[in-house]
């Protein structure tokens, strides 16, 4: 494995688009952050029971409440390194080296390998600017809580978790349409339009049974930042559902994540290349 | 000795088409080995088998005595149809990822296959850069690299100027000199006959034949001749028993001798007692194009 991820490194140190997502995720992640951070100061300001009964919540950019929101947050931008692992697999088509790989001796699994390696190191530096976005607004928001900086930090894994298992469908995407564009077409659109429509339709149509749709199994493993929640009476109760669901998802996720490679690598077993 | 590469009965068919009919044969050790065939005759789709690209129907095939496996490819310095690298890697950057997946060579021996393909000055330069040409340069230095033992080109003068043409042809003599066995697909009939010393002719996904040039090319010798006096000329060879058959052209006779057995100064020494002074005297093997055209036309 080593070797395949040096090899991949030959091939992505020079790629433009990579050095540009990695400075997009590294801009956008901290700003769409920073935009929450005002609107829940705007909220805490508002002189209305409504802003009282936030107050109670804490802030969520403090410690250990930054790990969660930052996540919750962060993630809606998945689509950003998404361009980047469709381009990685859909190159090797377009330049006909995924061909050529093989001609020069790597095995078929070798280079499903050698793209899962990229899947996983993506995710990981998208996790790095998380945590170290999470980390700074932690030390920036509120200097009383620094001490309890340890506690929820299962979001740093839920989080790596989330982006790999939605990076794997995009690479997935990538894999069999194997045309950049229509690739990249389809899984905003679906990502962004279809699957936010489909489930909160579903959730007033058919018992909620959008919590299965591919996205949605693992962004239910991070609940919605509970200060933009909607606070109603039941807002207790919705939010120990989220909670509760975490580990289901964190297994259903895991399921559909492995399914997922376990079809890459046995179409890519059988196929004429 | 083991051949390098053997083929058992490999078929391989897209929907309806037949690309590849139970095709066998072996390529022994040391030899230049042209795979001919017109457009669509399943070469490349032969080559792709091999190189674990499309997978066969039917049939196996054995490098070095042993199944495909990442590890025979690895040996063989391969040029599969079109020049494929990472367009936004320079030559020396593409090619270190070849060294790297192959293990042939060192990143060292980058720059001398560069030299050998007259890429260095532009080695730096992105592939997408490049010309045709220089692009199947960049393949073929892929291919040298490390120095391999075996090389299988797929057309590997395509897209080269008449000068790159004479150098690849004359890189891969002195290859074969050195006792590389070099695989080689062409459809360009006096490339497979300048170099080869085996040859395998496809056509519709058939093998027609395969083995020696010699043998496959030679099942006739022809000796041309002509003379001032064609008419007095024609009446002596009308009495020769030797030819199986006399072909007249303008001036010019042609005729046909079982491989073999045609003799030149004899013909010369009797047309001579017979008073008639050749102007002309040759012995030809059959062309490999009109082979080529008899073994191919329906």
């Amino acid at each position: 494995m080593l070797s395949l991820i040096k090899i991949e490194w030959l091939k992505i140190k020079k790629y433009p688009a990579f050095w540009w997502m990695l400075g997009i995720v590294t801009l956008t992640y901290p700003g769409i952050n920073l935009m929450f951070y005002y609107v829940y100061q705007d909220i805490v300001s508002e002189k209305n029971t409504r802003g009282i009964a936030k107050l109670f919540l804490g802030n969520p950019f403090a410690f250990p409440e930054t790990w969660h929101s930052v996540a919750f947050f962060s993630s809606f931008f998945i689509v950003l390194p998404a361009i980047l692992v469709i381009m990685l697999v859909t190159n090797e088509y377009n330049y006909r080296t995924h061909r050529q790989n093989i001609i020069d001796g790597w095995s078929r699994n070798n280079f499903i390998s050698s793209k899962l390696a990229d899947v996983l190191i993506v995710s990981l530096i998208v996790t790095i600017v998380y945590l170290l976005t999470a980390l700074s607004y932690g030390l920036y928001a509120d200097t009383s809580t620094i001490n309890r900086w340890a506690e929820q930090l299962q979001y740093i894994p839920l989080f790596y978790l989330q982006t790999f298992a939605q990076l794997s469908i995009a690479f997935l995407l990538g894999y069999i349409i194997r045309k950049a564009f229509i690739a990249l077409g389809i899984f905003l659109f679906y990502n962004i339009v279809v699957e936010n429509i489909g489930v909160a339709w579903l959730k007033y149509k058919a018992n909620d049974i959008g919590e299965f749709l591919p996205f949605e199994i693992s962004d239910r493993m991070i609940p919605v930042a509970s200060f933009i929640g909607n606070f109603g009476k039941d807002a207790k109760e919705g939010y120990d559902r989220a909670v509760a669901a975490i580990v289901p998802h964190v297994l259903m996720t895991i399921a559909l994540t492995s399914l997922i490679w376990l079809i890459c690598y046995r179409i890519h077993k059988r196929r004429d290349l | 000795m083991q051949p390098v590469l053997s083929i058992q009965g490999i078929s391989k068919s897209y929907g309806r088409i037949q690309a590849l009919n139970q095709v066998s044969f072996d390529v022994p050790a040391g030899c230049v080995f042209g795979i001919l065939g017109p457009n669509g005759s399943g070469k490349t789709t032969l080559l792709s088998i091999l190189l674990d690209i499309l997978r066969a129907d039917a049939g196996t095939y054995r490098w070095f005595g042993e199944p495909g496996s990442p590890a025979s490819r690895q040996k063989i310095g391969s040029l599969l149809e079109t020049p494929n690298f990472y367009h936004y890697l320079s030559a020396v950057d593409n090619l270190n990822i070849t060294q790297a997946i192959s293990g042939r060579g060192t990143p060292a021996d980058i720059d001398q296959v560069l030299e050998i393909v007259k890429l260095s000055a532009r080695k730096k330069s992105k592939f997408s850069t490049y010309s045709l040409g220089m692009k199947q340069r960049l393949a073929i230095a892929g291919a040298l690299l490390g120095n391999p033992d075996v090389l299988l080109l797929d057309e590997p003068t395509n897209g080269l100027d008449p000068v790159g043409i004479a150098e690849i042809r004359e890189l891969i003599k002195q290859l074969a000199r050195e006792g590389k066995t070099i695989i080689m697909a062409s459809h360009l009939l006096d490339e497979v006959e300048k170099v080869c010393t085996h040859v395998a002719i496809l056509k519709k996904g058939t093998l027609l034949t395969a083995g020696p040039v010699d043998e496959v090319l030679s099942n006739e010798d022809i000796v041309e001749l002509s003379a001032s006096n064609t008419d007095q000329l024609g009446q002596i060879l009308s009495a020769f028993a030797g030819p199986s058959h006399i072909k007249r052209d303008g001036d010019l006779f042609e005729l046909f001798y079982p491989v073999g057995t045609a003799r030149l100064d004899e013909i010369n020494k009797t047309c001579f007692e017979k008073g008639v002074a050749l102007n002309r005297l040759l012995l030809k093997k059959k062309s490999l194009e009109a082979k080529f055209f008899e073994l191919t036309n329906d």
